[in-house]
């Protein structure tokens, strides 16, 4: 009868979708359930620390908190562009910990209320976790001879470049570029100024975090990019770095700032919260980011990472008056102005 | 179980689809509603299942007031005009359905079930798709599922409309049986005159949410009281002719009134003559014959066992044709025949005799009364004396272009009819152009004048400015337009004016039954320019108009008056003496003098179409 | 090529083949391209990571949100369809363009939408935060988003089907004596079986999808809120394309199964 197949037929479908909702739902059917919900600490970070996080981190600090009779922790964790993330911490998001690549975002979490004004300056280090000094990463041969970021401005170079208005590397950046000609020979506001300007010409592609600058990168896009020397280094140390990374002599040394966002921490979340935030300056914690490529807030750990090219000049953002000032003076005064504005087609 | 309707109403945006509508069906009978599309009889069968509400009225099954009975409770099989077969259920699921809600176990079901198949006839079917059966299959599922619980009531929504001739024929016959072996009560609506003769035991018409009338089928053909029942059921010829001592003369053939159909001297008097009651002779016939004369034949066709003819016979004075609609300019009388088709032809001029007939009840006049809802109602007022001494019906009509006010334009119009002294008046509310929808109104319903008030309009904008639309629809419309002015309590005057054009015949007659039944005195006026010798015509036109009130009993005075235009001798005879109503014709000459003497008439006015009387 | 064919039969050969050569760019070259770099790194990787927590999770939450939201739009949309389609009302119209509205706003807008109603910041979340609710960046956020931008597609699916059915077919069940209920249950909903399952499919497959509102009022939380497709893009993102490309695979297989149903069905009714 025809009733019958057709009734049959609608079997297969039905057992398909049982076992679709079966699957899905397996971790929460109550006798599949191993064990109640560890605690959990939430932590939102810019887009490079993903892999040292995942990989690194989490795990030694699973281990640690084990070891000191505090059980099982799990981690819930959001990687985006610096600007994002403290973007979404201002709209709610119930983050905990956040590593954020610029002091200012901190400023601004401050400004929106969602953390008391200057608290990360009462964690070690005034709140700075580690340091990475932004490099050129350039094909593979270097075959446009790029040596700096003066050379970045020469005709025909491709360059690809992350937002400054989402990230915060990319604002690291922008004031390495400006920084590289202010401190350069002739020196002076004058050829910062020109530094930069001669680098935005040539931008091809801006992406909305360093890390999906990389990506863009990684797939062909240009003859150069502006980036962390960790992101470099780490491929490297995986063997996917299909290019090569030019030192300039003189550029900035990135910190990244910590913060903590009471709020959202419930009060029996305190104790473990605080004993992963004092992890994080650890010597564990700080060889873990070394050998992931961040350069350490202890200098002496660094030559565990045999990776790391030498800097004539480096420089940190307190030259130039702290995030502030840079901020004013030369993301918004020269990038956004005069830089931006003198690119029209942009 | 019989089934009781009390003065039910049903109104959709303001219209009465079913308007007071009165029935009982006898417990077991076959009652069928015949009538127009939309002419409500299908709303009726819905107020009975209880799918939709009455608006006004009592619905009784068995005596008990069905009024807080839902649907589902009232026990009532309903077979809907497209079947709605539950298209994922088999034939049998379907006829089981009714009893499967009821909790019926399986079993008994299923017995039922193989009973009611073998019933309408589609034993061993019960297994099969809506789509894989033909229409009159369908409609013998729906009519078992209807059947399945022994409702009370059976209804039937135009069951055989979708199926063909054939079909139809064989299923009426097995509809017919089932009902009378079953003996469930039932009404079925239909549209077609030979299902309701073939299938009613009683047949009630329907028109516009009226039930004109209720009889069974060979009284109903026989003796019709309403013409649409009378056009409705066979059709014929329908001709009308003055009532003289208890006689119609049509031309030379005076034929007697039955004293059951109340009428009186000078009255207007139809007669209705079925095809078949109309013989077509090659010889002259005997002299007390009913003979119209010799004819003409305008058409012959042949339809299988009858022929239907066309025939032509010469005028008749004083004889108006209503069915069917004469044709423009048409002078001679056209009458519908009809012969068995195995008789020989008749010759190309035959005799024309009439062999019985039928005289209609007289209509009671009936007005349209046009009101605005607010202001001052010279309409209403004028429409009280006109009501009561004409023993006529008044509707009130209001027209608004707002949906939303139409409830509270028929509260408004009620009111201010009661404030007239309207006794029990029905309101229709229109929505829309305020001419279109009285034109439309008169149209649809069988009015015999229509009243519009001057009054507002003339406040608003001076004496001298009576209101465009009144002079709009005077052009518009077929029936007699009263145009009511001031606030008369008596029409004792009327002034009949055949200056206008020819003189005419409807307005003298129109005005003259007015006058009768008003008491009133006519003046007859017609008009010559000063200096100029009138027509020899003229006078005898006045004296055969005088001759033809005195007949209707009326008295009347003739005078001729030299003026300009006729416009002006009219308005001058009015200066000199005051009427209470200026009768004038509205025929294609005429219209700038119509025009003019409604605008400028310090009185009532009626206009009479050409021929509407 | 040399003898002219047939006036009355056209040769398939170049109208499908200049549709193949339209596609294969366009639609199926990009998703082979998927399954190619998924098992690029072998079967193995591909099942590595495919199985990793973040994955499975990811899997898992969305279907499951794809199952509440399908399960929860059908009662929603098959109610509002019938509401919509055997009532008379004022403002009748209005409501079914508003109703309709979700497939003409873009889901970036949609998620913003409920952030700023629901958000911590938020119209009506601000009085909620105190009360320790907090819908968004939770998955009940997510479900929220899904049902607001799948809703339509369920509706777009039923209400036809219901339009198509006569106003007597309800009549004639009321007249045999069923109440509203059972007319609905056993006359209207198995005459709408077929728009149901379709449209509930249609919203199953969307709301496995669904990107721009999600990325929004999720929070993007690993092992917490984060959908495949978000998993997909922050793995992307973060330059682990072979585990991007893992989940995209699994997800375009759901859809074609998905679709296959949903094709194979709807040919079969119309049959």
């Amino acid at each position: 009868m025809e009733g019958t197949s057709s009734r049959w037929r609608g079997v297969l479908p039905a057992v398909l979708l049982a076992a679709l909702f079966v699957y899905a739902a397996w971790p929460w059917l109550p006798f599949a359930r191993a064990e109640r919900n560890p605690p959990t600490i939430v932590f939102y970070g810019f887009s490079i620390l993903a892999d040292a996080f995942h990989d690194g981190i989490f795990p030694a600090f699973q281990k640690v908190w084990a070891a000191e009779g505090g059980g099982r922790v799990e981690f819930a964790s959001s990687f985006g562009g610096s600007g994002t993330v403290t973007n979404q911490i201002v709209m709610g998001v119930p983050a905990q910990v956040a590593l954020l690549s610029l002091e200012s975002d901190a400023d601004r979490l401050a400004d929106a209320g969602v953390i008391p004004r200057d608290s990360w300056k009462r964690l070690p280090n005034a709140g700075v976790l580690n340091l990475t000094p932004f490099v050129i990463l350039v094909r593979p041969g270097n075959p446009l001879g790029i040596r700096g970021f003066e050379d970045l401005g020469k005709p025909g170079v491709r360059v690809v470049h992350p937002d400054p208005m989402t990230s915060g590397g990319a604002n690291w950046a922008v004031v390495a570029e400006y920084g590289s000609g202010f401190r350069g020979s002739p020196g002076g506001p004058a050829a910062g100024v020109a530094v930069l300007a001669g680098v935005w010409k040539n931008v091809v592609a801006q992406a909305a975090s360093a890390r999906a600058a990389r990506t863009q990168f990684e797939n062909g896009f240009g003859d150069a990019l502006v980036t962390y020397e960790q992101d470099a280094l780490f491929d490297k140390s995986r063997g996917r770095l299909r290019a090569d990374v030019a030192y300039p002599p003189r550029t900035i040394l990135s910190e990244h700032t910590l913060i903590v966002v009471d709020r959202n921490i419930r009060p029996r979340e305190r104790a473990l919260v605080d004993r992963f935030v004092r992890f994080l300056w650890s010597e564990e914690a700080q060889k873990v980011f070394v050998r992931f490529g961040f350069r350490s807030v202890r200098p002496e750990l660094d030559a565990a990472n045999p990776g790391f090219g030498s800097i004539a000049d480096p420089f940190r953002i307190a030259d130039f008056g702290g995030w502030k000032r840079a901020r004013r003076e030369i993301v918004e005064g020269v990038w956004k102005d005069r830089v931006m504005k003198a690119t029209p087609n942009r | 179980m019989s089934i009781e309707l009390e003065n039910v109403t049903k109104r959709y945006a303001g219209q009465a689809t079913v308007d007071g509508v009165t029935l009982e069906v006898q417990k077991g009978e076959l009652f069928v509603l015949l009538g127009a599309s939309g002419s409500g009889k299908s709303t009726i069968l819905r107020l009975i299942a209880g799918l939709i509400a009455p608006d006004d009225g009592v619905i009784r099954l068995e005596g008990k007031d069905l009024t807080p009975v839902p649907a589902q409770e009232r026990g009532v099989g309903f077979v809907f005009q497209n079947y709605s077969i539950f298209r994922h259920m088999t034939v049998g699921e379907n006829i089981e359905f009714g009893l499967r809600i009821r909790g019926v176990k399986r079993s008994a079901r299923a017995e039922r079930r193989d009973e009611l198949l073998d019933l309408v006839g589609l034993g061993g079917l019960g297994g099969r798709y809506e789509n894989q059966m033909s229409g009159g299959q369908l409609q013998r599922v729906a009519l078992a599922r209807a059947l399945a619980y022994r409702p009370n009531v059976l209804l039937l929504d135009e069951p055989f409309g979708a199926l063909d001739v054939k079909i139809r024929a064989q299923l009426r016959q097995s509809l017919k049986d089932i009902q009378r072996s079953l003996g469930v009560t039932t009404i079925l609506v239909t549209h077609d005159q030979e299902e309701a003769f073939e299938l009613g035991m009683r047949i009630g018409v329907m028109d516009r949410g009226r039930l004109l009338e209720v009889g069974t089928p060979s009284d109903l053909y026989a003796r019709p009281r309403s013409l649409y029942a009378a056009q409705f059921l066979g059709g014929g010829t329908v001709l009308v002719g003055q009532c003289t001592r208890d006689q119609v003369r049509l031309g030379t053939l005076t034929l007697p009134i039955p004293a059951d159909v109340p009428h009186e001297e000078g009255d207007r008097v139809r007669v209705l003559i079925r095809p078949e009651q109309v013989s077509l002779e090659g010889a002259e016939p005997a002299p007390q014959a009913a003979s119209l004369g010799r004819g003409e034949i305008l058409e012959n066709n042949f339809s299988g066992a009858v022929r239907r003819l066309r025939v032509r016979v010469p005028p008749l004075p004083g004889v108006r044709q209503l069915v069917p609609a004469p044709a423009f300019g048409e002078e001679g009388v056209t009458l519908e025949a009809s012969m068995p088709a195995h008789l020989a032809e008749p010759p190309r001029q035959p005799w024309v005799v009439l062999e019985s007939w039928h005289i209609l009840r007289q209509p009671t006049p009936r007005l349209l009364v046009c009101d605005e809802g607010e202001g001052i109602a010279p309409a209403l007022e004028l429409a009280r004396p006109l009501v009561a001494s004409l023993d006529a019906v008044a509707t009130v009509l209001g027209v608004t272009s707002d949906a939303r006010r139409i409830d509270a334009m028929r509260a408004a119009l009620a009111e201010r009819a009661a404030a007239a002294g309207l006794e029990t008046p029905s309101v229709r509310v229109r929505r829309g152009d305020l001419v279109t929808e009285i034109v439309s109104e008169q149209r649809e319903g069988p009015y015999d004048f229509v009243v519009i008030g001057a009054g507002e309009v003339e406040s608003r904008r001076g004496r001298r400015e009576p209101p465009r639309f009144g002079e709009i629809l005077a052009g518009r419309i077929r029936t007699p337009l009263l145009l009511a002015r001031g606030r008369p309590r008596r029409i004792e005057r009327i002034l009949i004016c055949t200056a206008v054009g020819e003189p005419g015949k409807s307005d003298i007659r129109a005005g003259g039954w007015l006058a009768r039944r008003l008491g009133a005195a006519v003046t007859l006026l017609h008009v010559v320019r000063p200096g100029q010798t009138p027509l020899p015509m003229v006078p005898l036109h006045l004296e055969r108009g005088v001759a033809t009130l005195r007949e209707l009993g009326v008295s009347g005075t003739h005078c001729m008056r030299a003026a300009e235009s006729p416009v002006e001798g009219i308005l001058g005879l009015l200066r000199e003496t005051p009427h209470d109503l200026v009768v004038v014709g509205a025929s294609a000459g005429g219209e700038r003098i119509t025009r003019q003497v409604l605008r400028q008439a310090g009185c009532s006015v009626l206009v009479v179409p050409h021929g509407s009387w | 090529m040399t003898s002219p064919s047939a006036p009355s039969a056209p040769r398939a050969a170049v109208p499908v083949g200049i549709v193949l050569l339209v596609l294969l760019p366009l639609i199926l070259m990009p998703l082979s391209a998927i399954f190619i770099f998924a098992f690029r790194g072998g079967a193995d990787d591909f099942l590595r990571v495919l199985t990793s927590r973040d994955a499975q999770f990811a899997l898992r939450f969305s279907l499951l949100i794809a199952f509440a939201t399908a399960a929860i739009n059908a009662v929603f949309g098959t109610y509002t369809a019938y509401v919509l389609s055997r009532y008379r009302f004022r403002g009748k119209q209005p409501l079914g363009i508003v109703v309709n509205l979700p497939v003409a706003i873009p889901t970036v807008v949609v998620g913003t939408s409920l952030l700023l109603l629901w958000g911590p910041i938020g119209l009506l979340g601000r009085l909620l935060a105190p009360l320790g609710i907090q819908p968004m960046f939770a998955p009940a956020g997510v479900l929220l988003a899904h049902l607001f931008v799948t809703f339509p597609y369920m509706l777009g699916a039923v209400k036809p089907v219901l339009d198509e059915i006569e106003g007597t077919y309800e009549e004639a069940a009321y007249t045999i004596g069923a109440s509203r209920w059972q007319a609905f249950r056993w006359v209207i909903l198995p005459a709408l079986k077929g728009g149901l399952f379709s449209g509930a499919l249609l919203t199953f497959a969307h709301s496995l999808g669904e990107f721009g509102a999600t990325v929004l009022v999720s929070g993007n939380l690993r092992l917490r809120t984060q959908t495949a497709p978000l998993y997909i893009f922050a793995q992307f993102e973060a330059g682990n394309v072979a585990a991007a490309n893992a989940v995209a695979a699994v997800l375009a297989t759901l859809s074609f199964v998905i679709f296959f149903f949903l094709l194979r069905y709807t040919e079969r009714r119309g049959r």
